[in-house]
């Protein structure tokens, strides 16, 4: 038996999703959260027999004809893929607006449930629903259900399970899409919302008008203000960033990596010297030094998960969008833009994926392209480490890695509307407000431990495999012997890695070891910091004597030979290059273009090589008096980059010239 | 529409004088909660006009402006709330 779960946007699909099956898929308080179909089982006890029952979660839709294409895939599956029972999740707060989707689901003629979510009702406390009588007039059972605290699914599941195989009969029918003409269809959904009001009439009852102002809005006040919005979303990153990454963060990792190197100790201890050196160096330095080094920032990146689930439960993240709109607007983007950015802050597979919520094409590829700038959780250890290496005041550096990144979206958007040219005719800009709620604590620490365990587990998998790899072939020269000592130079990852070292030495890091570092960064960012300690032979990044990020820090800065500018230089050129290969496959799914695709990591790797060029050349003129290595040779590369863009941005004003023409 | 409430900067206090006067066309000139009935949907850009539609914005129905902040409108149409540009708001005939 398969249901399905179908509603308006922000209705609470997911968090009943959640409840009736126990997976952890995302979920925030504003609308276009879930962009793709999730399924899952139902858990065994809410069963009421022993047969298993399969759940869709669909994205949110407001009717069964779409406008974004998430809202496609719910129209399509209930259609084409008829599910055995819709549950169609009903917010009672909007029912005039709410049951239009419902009278539209009714006619399909698959049984359905209606889930009225109460969970404003309580409160409010002015407003009943006759559930009753709602019932008999649209031909379906309604269960009233509380989603957050997981009220009524026993209930609602049971119905579900009883509605199976009868037919549904629809309370309002319509003419049909397919064959009536535009007018008999647009009257007919008039007519719909007609009948949808008529009962409302009769079902609900108001005490107070909602319409009203309310505390919400004297918030919105500040919060949304055009101007003042700006400093107060610019404070609440900063806390999110300070917060996870110096405040809360480094002791709690200090705490761990004592463990991880009590671990390393244990284990040196066992094998004794009865094991080979060649097994033991690749078990220790390899494995356990690679993996721990990562995983001893899992703290600072459980913080930053945890903050962000709390902002996004909260229902702030609808008010970012609305201020700012008017900002993007002006660089050819829409206040939609900020939210798949915010969420990639988090990880940027997710983030491109939001960018489904946007109509407009060209927008919605230029935001997918660019926001995988955002630092993600990933890059989060690659930012801490080179903060707290080459940085005294590690809290600066990483917050303004943030605040870059928003400098090169808004300079990415600006070129990229050259390249393209504006498309959208109208640009306008609506975006359903949702109610602000106390963020759950609870909710907050599910979505953090969740994350948390996809990130170890990432870390014992693709990272520890890369890992011994890259120990490997530091080991072995091309002969398969072992490298000599203070041979490092002829080992197999120095002969890769070498040929891709000499493009970097404009970069002021034209070393093996660091070129390697960051191309096993596009398996996966975390890779970065793996290869740097398996490469130097580094085992612990984070003291555990004092709450100090490092360990001894200018040891660990005068293995690497790094001056701090060529440091900065290399920490922007791992941020803002192109993304893992997995965010990389995400974008390629959301363009369906090749041409963008190659464009977009074209563009990725000419921003990444150009900012870090600007930063060591510049960087080291104003420290040192003079120009660092490569100055010349690096022109070239930037040379090239920018030549392509002024080149693409002549062809596309040559075209519009020929179209202007044509018309005159 | 805005011209004629005189300087854009000093909207705020001229607006109610204005007000008396001139009738509201659309959304940027009403009055905060006051239930007006919507006209019609004035835009070029039938994909909205539609997907507003869904919304229960359409001619014959009632729309409040609850507030407005710079170039965003926050409106309620059937039991929800919604921000809106300058733009769209101006697209609401009333």
């Amino acid at each position: 038996m398969q249901i399905a779960l179908a509603g308006n946007p922000n209705s609470g699909k997911t968090t009943l999703f959640n409840g009736i099956t126990g997976k952890i898929e995302h979920v925030g308080n504003w609308p276009g959260v879930t962009v793709a179909r999730k399924e899952g089982r139902v858990k065994s006890h809410l069963c009421p027999t022993r047969e298993t029952i399969q759940v869709v979660d669909l994205p949110g839709a407001y009717s069964m004809s779409p406008y974004t294409s998430e809202e496609s895939i719910t129209r399509d599956f209930v259609k084409e893929e008829a599910p055995d029972v819709i549950i169609n999740i009903v917010d009672a707060t909007s029912l005039s607006r709410s049951l239009f989707f419902t009278s539209q689901l009714l006619e399909i003629g698959i049984p359905t449930v209606v889930a009225l979510n109460k969970r404003d009702l309580k409160h409010k406390k002015e407003m009943t629903v006759d559930t009753g009588l709602l019932s008999d007039r649209l031909g379906c059972p309604v269960v009233e259900v509380a989603a957050i605290s997981g009220e009524g699914f026993a209930d609602l599941v049971k119905t579900a399970h009883e509605v199976l195989g009868r037919g549904q009969k629809a309370p309002f029918e319509g003419p049909d899409p397919a064959t009536a003409s535009e007018e008999a269809v647009k009257a007919g959904d008039k007519a719909r919302f007609d009948f949808v009001q008529q009962l409302v009439a009769e079902v609900e009852t108001r005490k107070t008008e909602s319409q009203k102002q309310t505390r919400q809005d004297a918030l919105d006040r500040v919060v949304a203000h055009k101007i003042l919005g700006i400093p107060v979303f610019a404070l609440i990153l900063y806390g999110v960033f300070s917060l996870s990454q110096s405040t809360i963060g480094p002791p709690i990792a200090d705490y761990l990596v004592g463990w991880i190197d009590a671990f390393y100790g244990y284990v040196e201890g066992l094998m004794g010297t009865g094991i080979h050196p060649l097994l033991s160096a690749l078990l220790l330095d390899g494995i356990i030094g690679g993996v721990g080094a990562i995983v001893g920032f899992l703290p600072l990146i459980m913080v930053l998960f945890f903050l962000l689930a709390l902002l996004e439960d909260s229902g702030y993240m609808a008010r970012v969008a609305v201020v700012m709109d008017p900002y993007l607007k002006k660089v050819g983007l829409s206040g939609r833009s900020i939210i798949p950015m915010v969420i990639s802050t988090g990880c940027a597979i997710p983030g491109v994926m939001a960018t489904r919520t946007i109509r407009d094409e060209r927008q919605r590829r230029t935001t997918a392209l660019l926001t995988p700038f955002m630092p993600c959780g990933a890059k989060l250890p690659v930012i801490a480490l080179f903060a707290g290496v080459f940085f005294a005041d590690a809290a600066w550096v990483g917050t303004s890695m943030y605040f870059l990144a928003i400098g090169v979206v808004i300079l990415g958007a600006l070129v990229i509307r050259k390249i393209t040219g504006d498309t959208s005719k109208s640009n306008y800009f609506i975006m359903e407000l949702p109610e602000y709620r106390l963020p759950s604590l609870k909710r907050a620490y599910v979505a953090m431990m969740s994350q948390g365990r996809a990130f170890v587990a990432k870390a014992m998998t693709i990272i520890l495999i890369s890992n011994a790899l890259v120990h490997v072939m530091q080991t072995f020269t091309w002969r398969f012997q072992v490298v000599g000592e203070g041979m490092t130079d002829a080992s197999i990852l120095a002969g890769l890695a070498g040929p891709i070292s000499w493009i970097m030495i404009p970069l002021g890091f034209g070393i093996w070891q660091l070129a390697a570092a960051a191309v096993t960064g596009f398996i996966a960012k975390e890779n970065v910091v793996g290869t740097l300690a398996v490469v130097f032979g580094i085992t612990n990044f984070i003291d555990t004597e004092e709450l100090v990020l490092i360990s001894g820090s200018e040891s660990v800065a005068g293995i690497m030979g790094l001056t701090s500018m060529a440091a900065l230089a290399y920490l922007v050129f791992n941020l803002f290059t192109p993304p893992c290969f997995a965010a990389i496959g995400a974008m390629n799914a959301e363009f369906e273009s090749r041409a963008w695709l190659l464009g977009a990591v074209g563009f990725q790797l000419g921003m990444g090589y150009t900012l870090a060029y600007l930063i060591y050349q510049v960087g080291t003129l104003v420290t040192t008096g003079s120009f660092g290595a490569g100055v010349v040779g690096g022109l070239a590369g930037i040379g090239l980059f920018v030549g392509t863009i002024y080149y693409l941005i002549r062809k596309r004003e040559r075209e519009d010239l020929e179209v202007l023409e044509g018309v005159a | 529409m805005e011209n004629t409430c005189g300087n854009r900067w000093f909207r705020r206090r001229e607006r109610k004088g204005c007000r008396e006067v001139a009738v509201p066309k659309d959304l940027t000139g009403a009055k905060f909660n006051e239930s007006y009935e919507i006209q019609g949907i004035e835009t070029e850009n039938q994909a909205m006009a539609d997907f507003l539609f869904t919304l229960g914005c359409y001619e014959g129905q009632r729309v409040h402006v609850l507030s407005a902040l710079g170039d965003n409108y926050v409106i309620h149409i059937k039991g929800a709330r919604y921000s809106i540009d300058r733009a769209l708001a101006r697209a609401i005939r009333i």
